[in-house]
């Protein structure tokens, strides 16, 4: 059985985005809620200044606080190591959010894709409605653009009053594939692979380089793994006496 | 009279009841951005509402094991209203987290999915447990006799839902803030307290109302009862203290960061100052303590504090923002409820008192079982 996991080379990544945005796309995510997130922080004082972009998502944790939380196994564990939420049993208590350390997880507090439920038109007599766009694509289900081979294994829209997540794209691994935003990566800082297999790419990397991982402390063993980092900075050597 | 004055009160409760039930509509058919809540603060006044009504019940039942399960038998006469009151508030703590729930419907799947190492799913089951022995003790109690067997089953399942609530509080590591040890002995203790509270109140209400003077022995017994309370309050505060010392002055760890926030909160005051700084002071008065309106004013505002108290808990865990959600925030989430929320307390408090007027009008409350 694999157990997958992911590796995020912070030499590489540009911090352009276009994980999140391949994400929402592959996953039909809607307004407020994120799968694919980022940290950002900014550290001295200029002219001595830095910005650092960390990419996030849920880490698939091989001892996950929000799966032994839930109180109907909502949120579950897949023999391949993914992180699983069912819809259909969730009670909506947010307990796997509470328990979550790394904020990954999130509600509809509302019906998703707000906007596309709108009957008003942009301009009066001169455009559509977004609801009447979404009707002629879909039917009214979600969004113009949605996505429907997220429905293998989830409901193509997740409804109001349950939580959801980042599943590795499971969808596309049943098939074969690779996570989305692995796949839409410009800079290939995300790579995707089966632990088990000595000589998967992943395995080479987490070999080569020193990872590590978020909040490794709290003993729930993530599964999306950083290596490295980037910095052009330089500075004349010196010994910074006084 | 009296029965416009019944009335009167059956409307109010009714507007309550109203109320609810259009934050109930609102709430499943707009969703919960009716709330206050947000992806940082997923907790907020409906589950805080939740633990305060929840650890009175269990705290009713200790109040209820004085007599039953450890023989001090001058108590059997609260006995009846006790147990009453147990059921009454559970309903109001079940009406809370119906409010709470996104998808409350699903909730058969802790018979068809358990998972056994969820403190959530331990509490659902306990709770449930819980309801069916109470009325089962009840029934007994109408039938005239007390059954030490229901009363000890009472007891160990009190302890059970006010212990498990604080290994459902203190399972996260990421939030130490929510010490499951602490929390172990603090919610049951404070569960007790406002337990003791309640029954002043709501004893002390039924002879002001009915116009039924208190005899030599039920003043006695109410005199018994404020000490033990103002004993509990006493403790109450302690545990307040060394929480706040070991929280918000000793700490270090960011993530206690949430609390030293909260310490500035109207919330946190409101706990400490009237919820048990007055109280105990009015108690340990011996002229407040032996007055009828001392008592049930003390007790009130040990209530309302405690209510404070519990939404103050909840949210110290919960509004420092954390990873990816902290981005654009502020360092601290600010939290006041809408008015939605408030109605979720206003319904489950419509939910108690109907209940425990309707027991105490058909079901003769004041009787002492055997």
């Amino acid at each position: 059985m694999p157990k997958y996991a992911m590796v995020i080379d912070l030499q590489r990544c540009v911090g352009c985005g276009a994980c999140s945005i391949a994400c929402r796309n592959e996953n039909n995510v809607s307004e407020g809620i994120y799968w694919s997130n980022k940290i950002t922080e900014t550290s001295g004082t200029f002219p001595n200044v830095r910005f650092h972009y960390l990419p996030t998502l849920c880490n698939h944790c091989s001892n996950p606080p929000c799966a032994r939380g839930c109180p109907t196994k909502a949120m579950h564990k897949l023999d391949n190591g993914i992180t699983m939420h069912d819809p259909d049993k969730c009670i909506g208590c947010r307990y796997c959010m509470y328990n979550c350390p790394y904020e990954v997880i999130y509600f509809n507090w509302e019906n998703p894709h707000k906007f596309w439920k709108d009957g008003r038109p942009v301009i009066n007599g001169g455009t559509s409605s977004p609801k009447e766009v979404a009707q002629t694509v879909n039917g009214g289900n979600g969004t113009p653009y949605s996505n429907p081979e997220r429905a293998q294994t989830l409901p193509e829209n997740r409804s109001k009053g349950i939580v959801e997540k980042c599943t590795f794209c499971d969808h596309r691994i049943n098939v074969g594939k690779i996570p989305y935003c692995a796949v839409a990566c410009p800079a290939d800082a995300r790579v995707f692979g089966d632990l088990e297999k000595p000589d998967s790419k992943v395995n080479e990397l987490l070999g080569k380089y020193k990872p590590y991982r978020l909040k490794e402390r709290l003993g729930t063993q993530p599964n999306v793994y950083y290596i490295r980092s980037f910095n052009p900075a330089h500075y004349k050597p010196t010994k910074g006496g006084v | 009279m009296k029965a416009i004055k019944i009335q009167l009160w059956y409307g109010l409760l009714g507007l309550g009841i109203l109320l609810g039930l259009i934050t109930a509509y609102r709430v499943f058919t707009t969703g919960f951005v009716l709330y206050a809540k947000t992806d940082i603060l997923v907790w907020t006044m409906p589950i805080a509402a939740y633990v305060f009504f929840s650890l009175t019940s269990s705290g009713l039942a200790f109040v209820s094991s004085i007599p039953v399960v450890f023989g001090v038998k001058r108590y059997q006469a609260l006995e009846k209203r006790t147990v009453f009151l147990e059921i009454a508030v559970l309903f109001a703590a079940f009406t809370c987290l119906f409010l709470h729930l996104g998808s409350p419907w699903n909730v058969y799947y802790y018979l068809f999915s358990p998972n056994f190492a969820s403190p959530l799913w331990w509490l659902g089951m306990l709770y449930g447990l819980y309801l069916i022995v109470i009325l089962l003790s009840f029934r007994k109690i109408q039938a005239g006799n007390v059954s030490r067997g229901l009363g000890i089953f009472t007891f160990i399942i009190a302890i059970a839902t006010s212990t498990a609530l604080g290994w459902l509080f203190g399972l996260p590591d990421a939030r130490p803030v929510f010490s499951a040890t602490f929390l172990a002995m603090y919610l049951p203790l404070t569960g007790f307290a406002s337990a003791l509270a309640a029954v002043i109140v709501f004893s002390l209400g039924y002879h002001h109302f009915a116009q039924n003077p208190l005899s030599e022995e039920d003043k006695n017994l109410y005199e018994d009862l404020s000490k033990v309370f103002g004993f509990v309050v006493a403790l109450t505060l302690v545990f307040f203290i060394w929480r706040t010392i070991v929280g918000g002055a000793s700490a270090t760890a960011v993530e206690f960061g949430g609390f030293r926030h909260m310490l500035g909160s109207g919330w946190y005051h409101l706990a400490l100052w009237v919820g048990l700084i007055i109280p105990l002071a009015m108690i340990a008065a011996p002229s407040v303590r032996q007055a009828g309106w001392g008592k049930v004013t003390s007790a009130v505002l040990f209530l309302v504090g405690m209510f404070a108290g519990r939404l103050e808990m909840v949210l110290s865990g919960l509004v420092m923002p954390t990873g990816p959600k902290a981005e654009g925030q502020p360092p601290f989430v600010s939290y006041w409820p809408t008015i939605w929320e408030v109605f979720v307390f206003v319904f489950a408090l419509a939910v108690l008192l109907l209940v425990y007027t309707i027991g105490e009008r058909h079901f003769k409350l004041s009787e002492t079982p055997e």
